[in-house]
């Protein structure tokens, strides 16, 4: 399970996340949602390293994350999908997902090849394109393109920063449904954060709100949901 | 006062005074130096002169605009070529062909800035490394006119009697130094005024994020352009005076050269007038130096050639890793340490 | 009709050795976003290495190889020792400059360039001297009749076309390539996908200074071997990345080609002296009529 504790990330002097702490229980999906500017993309970004917080600890079970490098948060089996929807474009379908297990230890040809397959079957049409320059996809296409990169290296932990950002909804929420199947089906942690608070908490298990840095409520998804008054009050709706 | 015109007029004047004195306090510095030295680092003292205005071209283009040129060289070639020829196919005096050079070196300024405007980092880099090999070669390549790499045969005459009979009898390597402060001087008021006014600020915008720059209404090109004529016009003087040391040719202008100088500015401080005088100083006189003490060490000659070129290029390392503002910087770190 | 096919041959021998140059220059300027103007001085130090080593009675290729290792070992070299410790260093306001940040790291490969030459003086000595090639230099005979080519530039466009194509096939087929390629466009992306791209962006170096390393081996037969002899190579080659397109490595190949041919008729149909020149003109021609160069992509400035 990923542990957070009293994360404190600051940019030049302006705390971002100002003392963060929560649990995303593995097997399960722990949305993390609040207003614009509340610290979500930065929680991530803290998470996966590409940020470096000024103080608190960030643990993958026993593991320590909180100063390591990207590669390495990688490497221990934690993907990420950064927020809009991250490929390269120059490189083709099957490049970029290939490029996501490239990293692998063990005769990778073997698992990477299974884990394509895998990946292909989840999102058929990136099979149908694979061999197009990624840049020619549409958003959608290219957020599942995104995930399939992670998804290849056959993650325990999958960080996803606002996947729906910039897609119809309908787009959007397939992408989330796809996402939430595989994770009961393979017992894949995910800690998702999204602006969209409906459809997040309609899949999550858990949910983390938070405003100007800061964690104001930590509860079960479905608690969450039938809290009007924290949805007004911090959701708008 | 409460119009905003003349608190600026009065800053104007501030700074003409400022600039002014410590250009009169460098002449007279020089000229206090060579009091102490013997012939050899008399001359060696109006080389520093002659190159100093050039590295000044390099304070100007690289730290204060934020444009490289490694073609500095070729460009003191051009005018040490333009007032070569003036004095010996037209027959005009020493002085007036310095004057003219700095027209005619700003004038090629004009077209190099023209097109180094689209230019940046490593392209303008390499473009001014190619000009640095091609201008020279032209001389080879239009032998009648260049006299090739034979070169044409130029100095700076001998001083006029008015002059040692007010100081005394002058020899030739206190009349090269005579010649050449003038110059440094005014081309040290010109670079302080140009630096410290509104100019300079507008090149400094520009090179530290030429969007804002733009955004904030600089003519961006026109701007590169203005420098690259400044600097040029500088780079051109100094080639003339450099080259009335006796003699005009390729090889007196190779492509080292323009490296050397933007190692003395680098050295000192790209963006510190007081670093180009502190480098230009040690470009010339560490070599000397090097070479007293392999000497005295008994270090073989093949050895000792080339240690010069590696203790510099060694400087030049260390100052833009460990310490990229130069010893300028280095020093200016120290005093706001210790304000605080 | 000779002199035609001389010009011809011979510029395609020199445009391979461009070629390779280019090659390396692009290479570390897509990788790490610098040109190195010190890549030629690499070469020379490797390539004096390689001369030592058959003064010393080793063979040609034993030589050979050990110059390519030295060249793959002092490229990382540069990387680790100067390159990475300059692009780290945050406190350093001048790096917070725009223009200074591509500024600085060609100021260093120009210190290093200086270095290199200076070490080389002080260990070989600056004399020239001459450089053995693997294959006579005579033109190829077919029966009675000399062909315009020589055995050597034969060699020369051997080696190279076997070098371009080990290098398509590590940058198409194998994961480190995809690697490599991934690093220069999007390093963000390639460390989240769990890659290393230090490590990838010195072995950029590593294989740029191989690359620069065989231009010098081949290179030096024919113009002999002194710290300064492989400048002018520098500047050649770094035209052709210009002209054929700093981004792209494909362009790099195509724009030392084309030099090689332009060097080369300048040479036989004007006069030796009009070259630098003709790469002057060349240069400014291809910066301003198409920025990017014949195979590179809009964006001119890497951010």
């Amino acid at each position: 399970m990923l542990s957070v504790s009293n994360l404190v990330t600051e940019f030049d002097s302006v705390k971002a996340l100002n003392g963060i702490s929560f649990q995303a229980k593995p097997g399960l999906i722990t949305t993390v949602i609040g207003a614009n500017g509340a610290g979500k993309s930065t929680l991530l970004r803290t998470i996966s390293g590409l940020e470096k917080p000024t103080t608190g600890s960030i643990k993958w079970f026993d593991q320590e994350l909180t100063n390591k490098s990207v590669e390495s948060i990688v490497r221990s089996g934690i993907a990420q999908v950064p927020e809009g929807h991250a490929v390269i474009s120059q490189l083709s379908v099957a490049e970029n997902i290939e490029l996501g297990g490239l990293f692998h230890r063990r005769s990778f040809r073997g698992d990477l090849a299974i884990a394509t397959r895998e990946v292909y079957e989840l999102f058929p049409i990136l099979y149908e394109r694979r061999n197009e320059a990624a840049g020619s996809l549409s958003g959608g296409e290219r957020q599942m393109l995104a995930i399939s990169r992670a998804l290849v290296s056959r993650p325990k932990l999958l960080l996803l920063d606002e996947p729906s950002l910039g897609l119809a909804p309908m787009i959007s929420a397939q992408i989330i449904s796809i996402v939430n199947n595989l994770c009961r089906a393979t017992g894949l942690t995910v800690l998702l954060v999204e602006q969209n608070a409906n459809t997040a908490l309609a899949v999550a298990d858990h949910g983390i709100l938070l405003a100007l840095g800061k964690v104001v409520a930590d509860l079960p998804a479905k608690e969450m949901i039938a809290d009007s008054a924290l949805r007004a009050a911090y959701l708008g709706y | 006062m409460s119009n905003g015109i003349t608190p600026v007029r009065l800053k104007y004047k501030v700074i003409g005074r400022r600039s002014t004195l410590l250009s009169i306090l460098l002449f007279v510095f020089f000229i206090l130096l060579s009091k102490q030295f013997d012939a050899y680092n008399q001359a060696q003292l109006a080389n520093i002169a002659t190159l100093l205005i050039a590295v000044f071209s390099i304070t100007l283009l690289t730290g204060a605009s934020g444009q490289i040129s490694l073609g500095q060289g070729a460009i003191m070639a051009v005018g040490g070529y333009g007032s070569a020829l003036l004095v010996t196919r037209l027959g005009l005096s020493m002085w007036l062909a310095f004057i003219l050079a700095i027209f005619i070196s700003a004038l090629f300024g004009l077209f190099l800035g023209l097109a180094a405007a689209r230019l940046s980092g490593p392209y303008l880099a390499g473009t001014t490394l190619v000009m640095a090999l091609a201008i020279p070669s032209l001389a080879v390549r239009f032998e009648t006119f260049f006299s090739g790499d034979v070169g044409l045969s130029v100095d700076y005459g001998m001083p006029p009697t008015w002059l040692s009979n007010l100081v005394g009898e002058i020899s030739i390597e206190q009349w090269s130094l005579y010649v050449v402060l003038p110059f440094t001087a005014v081309a040290l008021f010109a670079v302080l005024n140009l630096s410290n006014t509104r100019t300079g600020r507008t090149w400094r915008a520009v090179r530290d994020n030429e969007v804002s720059a733009a955004l904030s209404g600089i003519n961006i090109a026109r701007t590169k352009v203005i420098v690259f004529v400044c600097a040029s016009g500088l780079a051109g003087l100094a080639g003339a005076l450099y080259g009335f040391r006796g003699l005009v040719a390729p090889s007196v202008y190779p492509t080292d050269l323009s490296l050397t100088l933007l190692t003395a500015a680098v050295i000192g401080g790209l963006r510190s007038i007081g670093g180009a005088i502190f480098g230009t100083f040690a470009i010339v006189f560490l070599p000397d130096l090097i070479e007293k003490i392999t000497v005295k060490l008994a270090v073989p000659e093949t050895v000792g050639n080339y240690l010069p070129a590696l203790t510099i290029g060694i400087l030049l390392l260390l100052t833009v890793i460990l310490n990229p503002r130069g010893v300028a910087g280095a020093l200016e770190h120290i005093r706001h340490r210790k304000k605080h | 009709m000779n002199s035609f096919l001389t010009a011809f041959f011979s510029g395609t021998a020199q445009g391979a050795i461009y070629a390779l140059v280019s090659l390396g220059l692009v290479l570390v300027w897509r990788g790490a976003g610098v040109v190195n103007f010190a890549q030629m001085g690499q070469a020379m130090f490797t390539t004096y290495i390689a001369s030592q080593l058959i003064q010393h009675n080793y063979s040609y290729w034993m030589a050979f190889v050990i110059a390519l290792v030295s060249g793959a070992v002092l490229g990382a070299i540069v990387d680790l020792g100067f390159m990475r410790p300059l692009t780290s260093r945050k406190n350093s306001k001048l790096l917070n400059s725009q223009s200074m940040r591509t500024t600085i790291p060609v100021i260093a490969s120009l210190g290093i360039l200086g270095v290199l030459k200076a070490l080389a003086g002080i260990f070989w000595a600056g004399e020239e001297r001459g450089f053995p090639s693997p294959v006579a230099p005579n033109a190829i005979k077919i029966g009675d009749t000399n062909l315009a080519i020589t055995g050597f530039d034969l060699f020369v466009i051997g080696v190279v076309f076997l070098t371009l194509v080990l290098t398509t096939i590590f940058f198409t087929r194998t994961g480190m390539g995809l690697a490599m390629r991934a690093s220069a466009l999007n390093p963000e992306v390639t460390r989240l996908s769990g890659i290393k791209v230090g490590s990838v962006r010195t072995l950029g170096w590593a294989i740029s200074g191989t690359a620069s390393s065989l231009a010098g081996l081949l290179v030096t037969p024919r113009t002999n071997l002194s710290p300064n002899t492989l400048d002018l190579l520098l500047i050649v080659g770094f035209t052709a990345a210009v002209v054929g397109g700093l981004s792209s490595l494909m362009g790099s190949v195509l724009g030392g080609f084309i030099l090689g041919y332009v060097i080369s008729f300048v040479n036989v149909y004007s006069a030796p002296e009009n070259v630098f020149i003709a790469i002057l003109v060349f240069l400014l021609l291809a910066l301003f009529i198409r920025p990017q160069g014949i195979l590179g992509s809009k964006e001119v400035r890497r951010v």
